[in-house]
C-alpha cells in the first residue's frame, strides 16, 4: 500500500530508526511482558475492547502534544482543555446534540490560539504561558460544572451511546482516534506543515532562514495540540457518559508518558504519532497490567513517574556535552 | 628588554577537520613589549590568540611560558602561567558588581568560613581599578550599568589581576579588537593604560584592524595570511604602506574564480536600496543590484556590512529607509516574507544557522521551497528526494544517500546542500554570507563556478567574501563599508580587477 | 545652551562641540528630546554614538522594570486601603501575615533554582509528603506513633535529600528540569497518597497546637519561621561565593563555567535549597492546618511563580532575588486578600492567577532582538 512506501525510509522513520530509540525497545518489551507473562486473558477480546476504551481518548490528546514537543515547547494546559471539554460536552449534549462536538472543537482551537499567539508573538515561554491556561482551565471546568460530575441521565443516554458502540468488535470512537491518528501522519509526513514543525523543532535560526513562517507555524502546533486535547475530552465525556470537571488532572501525564515510552525526545525535531501510538498502548498496558496483577491503584503515580523518568533517560540525547540543558 | 623571550611558540598549527586555519606559526614575545598581529579576516589571528589562551587547543605545535612548555588546553591553565584574554565578546556577568565580576571564582581570599565579607572584596577590588588608572569606575556598581567601554576595562583589569598574581608582572595579555566599541580619547586612556602595563614588565599581544592605531602603540608586527606568517617588521621601520603590501599580497588568481565566466549585469536594477538605517549599525546606505550582477560588499568588523545583509533577507528589522525588489517597494518582517518577495541568504555560521543537522539532505535542501515537490498540498517524499538527488549530482554533493543526516558531511558538501536550497528556493536575489566558509579547496571552486552559473541566468547576488581576494575575484562591481556607512565603490570588470591595497585602505 | 537653539537647526553647530562635551551633554536630554531631534537630522550621530546611545536605551529601560514592582506594591496597598477599609485593619494585616508563611518559605527555595534558569515542578509534592508523613510520626489519630522530635527531623531531612536526588538526576541524565521535577514531584505526592488511602490524620501533639496560635509582638510564629528562612537564604545569596556563583550561571553560563565555577554542583545545590524550603512549608503547614495529608502542597507552587515573576525575578535565569521575592510574595498576598474580601469566589480567583501571571511576564520579560522562547 502507498502508506507503506511512505514510511519506510524517511529519516526518523524507517524501521530500522524506530529501534534505534531504547526507549520504543522498552515500550515494546513492556506491552509483550504484559501480555503474554502476566495475564494471557489480556488477550481476550473482551479485554482488548475494555483497553481500547482507554487508548481511544488519550490518542488524541498524546498526537496533539506530539506536535508541540516535536518543535521543542511544551503545553502544561492539555489536561485543563481537556477537562472543560468534558464538562462541557458532558453537560449540554442532551441540549444541543451532536453539535456540542462541533463547538468543542472550536474551544480546543481557540485554546491553542491564545497559547500560540502568546508564545509565538510574543515571545513568552511555553512553559509559563500554558501553566497559566492550564490554571485557568482548570478553574473554569470547576466553575461550569459547578464542582461535581454530571451524570446524563439514563433515558437520553442515546445520544451519547453510538460512541462506545461496537463497530468491527470495537468501539466507535476507537476507529475515530486511529483515524485521526492517519490524519495526524499525514500532518508530519507530507504537508508542509508538518515539516516545518520539525525544522523549527531542529534548529530555529536555520529554519527561519531558510524562510520557514516560525510565527505562523508555532501558533498552529498549539491549535493542534488544543484541539487534540478537546477531542480527548468530548471522547471521554461520550465514554463515562457524563462530565468530569477533574478528569484531565491525570492526562498530562499520561500524554507525556506515552510519547517518552514511544521514544520521541523532547528536545525537539523528530519523532513520530507512529511512536506515539505505541506508547500510549504500552502505558494502557501498565495501567492495565497493574490493576490485573490486583496492584493498589494508589501506585500509579508512583508508577508512571518512573516509567517516566526511565523513558526518557534511557534515550540518547542528541545534544554533546556542550548543548545546556535547563 | 631583557635577552630570554617571555614566550614563544613553535610551528603551531590548527586544522578544522579538512580545512588548515593555522599554519607553522612561530612568534616570540619579549617582556615589556606590545606586538601586534594583523590580517584580514579570517588570516587566523583571532584563531592563534584562542590557542595561546587556552581556550582552544592547538592541533600542532608547542608553546613557552617563562622558558617552559607549555600546553594550554583550558583558560584555568593558560591563567595560572601568567596568560590572560580579553575577549572581544562580553565575558563579564551583567547582573553583578564590578567586584564580584573581577573575582569571580576566585572569592576565598575575602571570605571568612563560608561568608564573604564584601568590605574586603571591595576595597581589594578598589586597588585594582586604582592600579589600572580606573578611578572613575565604582567597584560597587552593576556591570549592567556600564557602557562598554567602561566594560571593556573592567574586563582588561580582571584579566590582568588574575595574571599578574601568577607571574609577578610579568604576564602576557592578550587583546583581541580592544578598540572597536571606544571613541577617541577612551582609546587613549585605554592606551595608557597598556603603556602602563608594559612598563611593568607585561607583554601584550594585541589585535586590531585599524593601522593607525597598531602603528602608534606596537613596538612589533606580525602580518597574518591564510593562515600563515607572512612578515615579521620593526614598527619603527613600518607604515600603513608597508603593511597593507604585506597583508594583502599580489596575486588575485583569476583562474581560481573562473573570471572569464563573470557575467557583465544587465541595466536592470533587481533590488533598489535607499537610505536604509539600523540605529546603533548602519546608516544611509543606498545601491542597487542589478541583474546578473555580483555586488561585492567589504569592510571590517563593525563596518556594518553584516547588518545591511540581514536587514535584507528579513533577518533583522530596519530603523529607516526603503527597499525596492523589481521596481515594487516591499516591507519584510521575517525571512519568510524576504524569501517571498525573492531574497534569500546563505548564513555566515552553518552550523548554528544553516543545516537542520537532525534532518536529511532530501529534508535540508527542501525546507525553502516545500510546495515546490507537493501535489495538491501533498508534498510527495518521493518527489523530495528525487529533487535532493538531481542536486546532488548537478552539485556534486559527496553522500552515501539522500535521506542521510546531513551533520555527517563535510565543510564544502554541507555548503553546497545549502546553496542547493537556496537554489531550490527559485530566489532570484541571494544574499551570500562568507559562502566559503570553513570549506575545502576543491569545494571552494565548485561553489566559484556556482555562483558564476547563477549570475549566468540571470539571479543577482550581494556577496559578503571570506577573504578581500575572493570579494575581488568574484564580483563585478564592490563597495566599501566603512564605520556604518557605505565609503567607496570600485567597479570589478574581469579584465580590470582593482588593487587590494586601494580598497583595503578605504576599509580601515 | 547655544548648542541646540531649535529643532530646525542645522547640525553643524554641534559638530563642533569637542566630542567629550557633546557626548555628555547629549545623555543628560531627555529621551523624546533627542528622538525629535534625530529624527529632524539624520546625520546627528555617528554610528558609534548611536550604538552607545542604544546601550543607554537598554539600561534605562532596565532601571524601570526593577522599580516597577515595588511601586506597584504601594500604589496597590493604597489603592486597597481606599477601596475598602477592612483591607488596612489589623486584624486583616494579621491575616495576611499568617496566610504569607508557607508562600514565602516557599517562593524563597524556588527563587533559587529560577535564578539559574530551571524550574522546580517537585515542590508540592514534596511539601505534601513531609507534611503528611510528619503527621503520621508524630502524636495523630490514626496509629500510635509518637516519634516527637524525630517525628518531625525524619520526613524534613528526607525531603531535604529529595532534593538532591532531584538535582544529581537533572544534573547526570541531563534531563530538563521541567520533566525531571514534575517526575519526581509526581512519585513523591504518590507515596504521599500511599501513606494516607483513608482519611486524613489529625495531628495531636500539643506543642504544635500551641505553636499555630503562638505569636511574637503580634506577628503569628509560623510568619516568624517563614521569615527567619527567608532571611538565612537572603545571606546565603548575598554573602556566599555559592550565591554570587547562582547569579553568574543565570546570567551566562558559558562565562561562569570559564571563571571556574562549578556549574552542575551549583545546580544541584539549588534544587537541595528548594526541596529543603519545600520541606519546611510542609511543616509550617502542618502547623497550620493540624491535619495531615497528602494534598497539603496542591496549589502552592503556582502562586510562588506568580509571585516571583511579578516580583522581577526571569524565568529565563539571571533576575531576582531577595527583594524581589519580598515585594512579590506581598503583591501577590495583598491581591488574593483583597480579592476574597471583596468576595471573589475561590475559582475564579484561580483563573484570574493565570491571567495576571500572563500579564506579569509579557510586562517584565526582557526580550532580546532574537530571542527564540520554548
Amino acid at each position: 500500500m502507498r502508506g507503506f512506501s511512505m514510511w519506510k525510509r524517511d529519516g526518523d522513520f524507517s524501521l530500522n530508526e524506530l529501534f534505534k530509540r531504547n526507549s520504543f525497545i522498552l515500550s515494546a518489551v513492556l506491552i509483550i511482558g504484559v501480555f503474554s507473562v502476566i495475564n494471557p486473558k489480556f488477550l481476550s477480546l473482551y479485554s482488548l475492547q475494555n483497553m481500547s476504551l482507554e487508548i481511544a481518548p488519550l490518542l488524541p490528546m498524546a498526537c496533539g502534544i506530539g506536535f508541540v514537543l516535536y518543535s521543542g515547547s511544551i503545553d502544561l494546559s492539555i489536561g485543563a482543555v481537556a477537562s472543560v471539554a468534558c464538562v462541557i460536552a458532558g453537560t449540554y449534549v442532551t441540549e444541543t446534540g451532536h453539535w456540542i462536538i462541533l463547538y468543542m472543537v472550536l474551544f480546543g482551537v481557540v485554546a491553542g490560539l491564545i497559547n500560540g499567539s502568546l508564545i509565538a508573538v510574543l515571545k513568552l515561554p511555553s512553559f509559563i504561558v500554558t501553566l497559566c491556561a492550564q490554571s485557568v482551565w482548570r478553574a473554569m471546568a470547576i466553575i461550569i460544572s459547578k464542582g461535581s460530575s454530571n451524570t446524563i441521565p439514563i433515558k437520553q443516554r442515546w445520544i451519547v451511546n453510538w460512541a462506545t458502540d461496537k463497530f468491527l468488535d470495537f468501539p466507535v470512537i476507537l476507529w475515530i482516534s486511529l483515524a485521526l491518528v492517519i490524519l495526524c501522519l499525514v500532518i508530519e509526513r507530507k504537508t508542509e506543515l508538518g515539516k516545518s514543525i520539525f525544522a523549527i523543532g531542529a534548529n530555529e535560526k536555520a529554519a527561519r532562514l531558510a524562510g520557514v513562517h516560525t510565527i505562523k507555524i508555532k501558533i498552529l502546533t498549539f491549535v493542534l495540540c488544543s484541539t487534540g486535547a478537546a477531542i480527548g475530552g468530548i471522547m471521554y465525556a461520550y465514554k463515562l457518559k457524563s462530565s468530569v470537571p477533574t478528569i484531565g488532572d491525570n492526562l498530562y501525564m499520561m500524554a507525556i508518558s506515552s510519547v517518552a515510552l514511544g521514544g520521541t525526545l523532547f528536545s525537539g525535531g523528530s519523532g513520530s504519532v507512529l511512536r506515539t501510538l505505541i506508547g500510549v498502548i504500552s502505558v494502557m498496558a501498565i495501567s492495565s497490567g497493574m490493576n490485573m496483577a490486583g496492584v493498589n491503584p494508589l501506585w500509579k503515580d508512583v508508577v508512571f513517574g518512573c516509567v517516566l523518568i526511565a523513558a526518557v533517560a534511557i534515550n540518547s540525547e542528541k545534544g554533546g556535552r556542550s548543548l545546556i540543558i535547563k | 628588554m631583557s635577552s630570554e623571550a617571555l614566550f614563544t611558540t613553535h610551528d603551531i598549527g590548527k586544522v578544522y577537520g579538512t580545512n588548515t586555519v593555522l599554519q607553522d606559526i612561530n612568534i616570540r614575545v619579549w617582556p615589556g613589549e606590545i606586538v601586534g598581529l594583523i590580517g584580514e579576516n579570517g588570516a587566523g589571528k583571532s584563531t592563534l590568540l584562542k590557542i595561546i589562551a587556552g581556550v582552544e587547543e592547538p592541533s600542532m605545535g608547542t608553546m613557552q611560558m617563562n622558558g617552559q612548555n607549555f600546553r594550554a588546553g583550558s583558560m584555568l591553565n593558560a591563567n595560572e602561567s601568567g596568560i590572560g584574554m580579553v575577549f572581544q565578546e562580553q565575558s563579564l556577568i551583567n547582573n553583578l558588581t564590578v567586584a564580584q565580576n573581577i573575582f569571580l571564582g576566585r572569592e576565598k581570599q575575602f571570605s571568612k568560613g563560608n561568608f564573604i565579607i564584601w568590605s574586603k572584596m571591595n576595597a581589594a577590588a578598589r586597588n585594582v581599578l586604582n592600579a589600572m588608572g580606573l578611578e572613575d569606575i565604582s567597584e560597587k556598581a552593576k556591570v549592567r550599568d556600564l557602557s562598554f567601554a567602561m566594560r571593556q576595562m573592567v574586563e582588561i583589569a580582571k584579566v590582568f589581576d588574575i595574571v599578574s598574581a601568577a607571574s609577578n608582572n610579568h604576564a602576557l595579555i592578550l587583546l583581541d579588537e580592544p578598540t572597536t566599541v571606544l571613541s577617541d580619547e577612551e582609546m587613549v586612556v585605554l592606551f595608557d593604560k597598556i603603556r602602563q602595563m608594559k612598563q611593568r614588565g607585561n607583554a601584550i599581544i594585541l589585535i586590531s584592524h585599524r593601522l593607525q592605531e597598531v602603528l602608534e602603540i606596537t613596538d612589533r608586527i606580525y602580518v597574518f595570511k591564510d593562515g600563515k606568517l607572512t612578515a615579521e617588521v620593526e614598527t619603527q621601520h613600518a607604515d600603513e604602506a608597508i603593511l597593507y603590501e604585506k597583508m594583502v599580497g599580489r596575486e588575485t588568481n583569476s583562474e581560481y574564480f573562473v573570471s572569464d565566466r563573470q557575467t557583465v549585469p544587465a541595466q536592470e536594477a533587481v533590488l533598489e536600496v535607499k537610505d536604509l538605517s539600523m540605529f546603533g549599525s548602519f546608516k544611509n546606505v543606498s545601491f542597487n543590484l542589478y541583474k546578473g550582477e555580483v555586488l561585492g560588499l567589504c569592510g571590517v568588523e563593525g563596518s556594518g556590512k553584516e547588518d545591511v545583509c540581514a536587514v535584507l533577507c528579513g533577518d533583522q528589522a530596519k530603523t529607516h529607509g526603503a527597499i525596492k525588489v523589481h521596481q515594487r517597494k516591499v516591507d519584510f518582517k521575517s525571512p519568510s516574507d524576504a524569501r517571498d518577495v525573492g531574497i534569500i541568504s546563505v548564513p555566515k555560521n552553518r552550523r548554528e544557522d544553516g543545516i537542520i543537522d537532525i534532518l536529511s539532505l532530501a529534508e535540508n535542501i527542501s525546507v525553502a521551497n516545500y510546495q515546490k515537490n507537493a501535489v495538491y498540498r501533498l508534498i510527495s517524499n518521493k518527489n523530495q528526494r528525487e529533487n535532493a538527488k538531481h542536486w546532488v549530482r548537478s552539485l556534486g554533493i559527496r553522500c552515501s544517500s539522500v535521506n542521510q543526516r546531513i551533520i555527517n558531511l563535510s565543510g564544502g558538501n554541507a555548503q553546497k546542500v545549502i546553496f542547493a536550497r537556496v537554489l531550490d528556493s527559485e530566489c532570484p536575489i541571494l544574499v551570500l554570507d562568507h559562502p566559503t566558509r570553513g570549506v575545502d579547496v576543491g569545494a571552494k571552486g565548485d561553489i566559484y563556478a556556482l555562483i558564476r552559473s547563477i549570475t549566468e541566468k540571470g539571479g543577482s547576488v550581494l556577496l559578503m567574501g571570506d577573504t578581500l581576494d575572493e570579494s575581488l575575484g568574484l564580483s563585478s562591481r564592490i563597495l566599501v563599508m566603512k564605520d556604518g556607512m557605505i565609503c567607496g565603490e570600485f567597479d570589478c570588470p574581469a579584465d580590470n580587477k582593482p588593487e587590494q591595497v586601494d580598497i583595503v585602505r578605504l576599509m580601515l | 545652551m547655544q548648542f541646540i537653539s531649535g529643532i530646525g537647526d542645522e547640525l553643524h553647530i554641534e559638530n563642533t562641540l569637542p566630542h567629550q562635551l557633546r557626548r555628555s551633554i547629549l545623555t543628560k536630554q531627555e529621551d523624546i528630546w533627542m528622538e525629535l531631534f534625530r529624527k529632524r537630522n539624520r546625520s546627528s550621530q555617528t554610528i558609534a554614538e548611536e550604538f552607545v546611545q542604544k546601550v543607554e536605551n537598554e539600561a534605562r529601560s532596565n532601571l524601570i522594570r526593577v522599580y516597577a514592582p515595588i511601586t506597584l506594591l504601594v500604589g496597590m496597598t493604597i489603592f486597597f486601603s481606599i477601596y475598602d477599609s477592612h483591607f488596612f485593619s489589623l486584624k486583616n494585616i494579621l491575616n495576611i501575615l499568617q496566610q504569607m508563611a508557607v508562600p514565602l518559605i516557599l517562593a524563597t527555595g524556588l527563587s533559587f533554582v529560577l535564578l539559574i534558569g530551571r524550574i522546580d515542578l517537585s515542590v508540592e509534592g514534596v511539601m505534601g509528603f513531609v507534611g503528611s508523613f510528619m503527621a503520621l510520626l508524630i502524636l495523630n489519630d490514626r496509629n500510635a506513633n509518637d516519634f516527637g522530635f524525630w517525628g518531625v527531623l525524619i520526613p524534613i531531612a528526607i525531603g531535604i535529600f529529595y532534593g538532591l536526588i532531584t538535582g544529581i538526576l537533572h544534573v547526570k541524565l541531563r534531563i530538563a528540569s521541567f520533566i525531571i521535577t514534575f517526575a519526581t514531584g509526581t512519585i513523591i505526592k504518590g507515596i504521599a497518597i500511599l501513606l494516607y488511602d483513608s482519611r486524613a490524620a489529625r495531628v495531636q501533639e500539643q506543642w504544635m497546637t500551641d505553636w499555630s496560635m503562638m505569636s511574637f509582638l503580634g506577628i503569628p510564629l509560623i510568619t516568624w519561621i517563614a521569615v527567619a528562612f527567608f532571611l538565612v537564604c537572603s545571606i546565603i545569596l548575598n554573602y556566599t561565593a555559592f550565591g554570587r556563583a547562582v547569579y553568574a550561571i543565570g546570567d551566562n553560563e558559558a562565562a561562569a563555567r570559564a571563571s571556574g565555577i562549578n556549574v552542575e554542583r551549583v545546580t544541584v545545590k539549588a534544587f537541595v535549597i528548594s526541596s529543603t524550603a519545600a520541606a519546611l512549608a510542609g511543616f509550617v503547614a502542618l502547623i497550620r492546618l493540624k491535619f495531615g495529608q497528602a494534598s497539603l502542597g496542591d496549589d502552592q507552587m503556582f502562586p510562588c511563580i506568580t509571585a516571583l515573576v511579578i516580583g522581577g525575578a526571569s524565568l529565563s535565569g539571571g533576575r531576582g532575588g531577595t527583594l524581589q521575592t519580598i515585594v512579590g510574595i506581598l503583591i501577590y498576598m495583598e491581591l488574593l486578600n483583597f480579592l476574597t474580601i471583596i468576595g471573589v469566589d475561590a475559582n475564579y480567583k484561580k483563573a484570574l492567577q493565570g491571567i495576571i501571571i500572563i500579564v506579569a511576564v509579557a510586562l517584565t520579560l526582557s526580550r532580546g532582538r532574537k530571542t527564540i522562547a520554548k
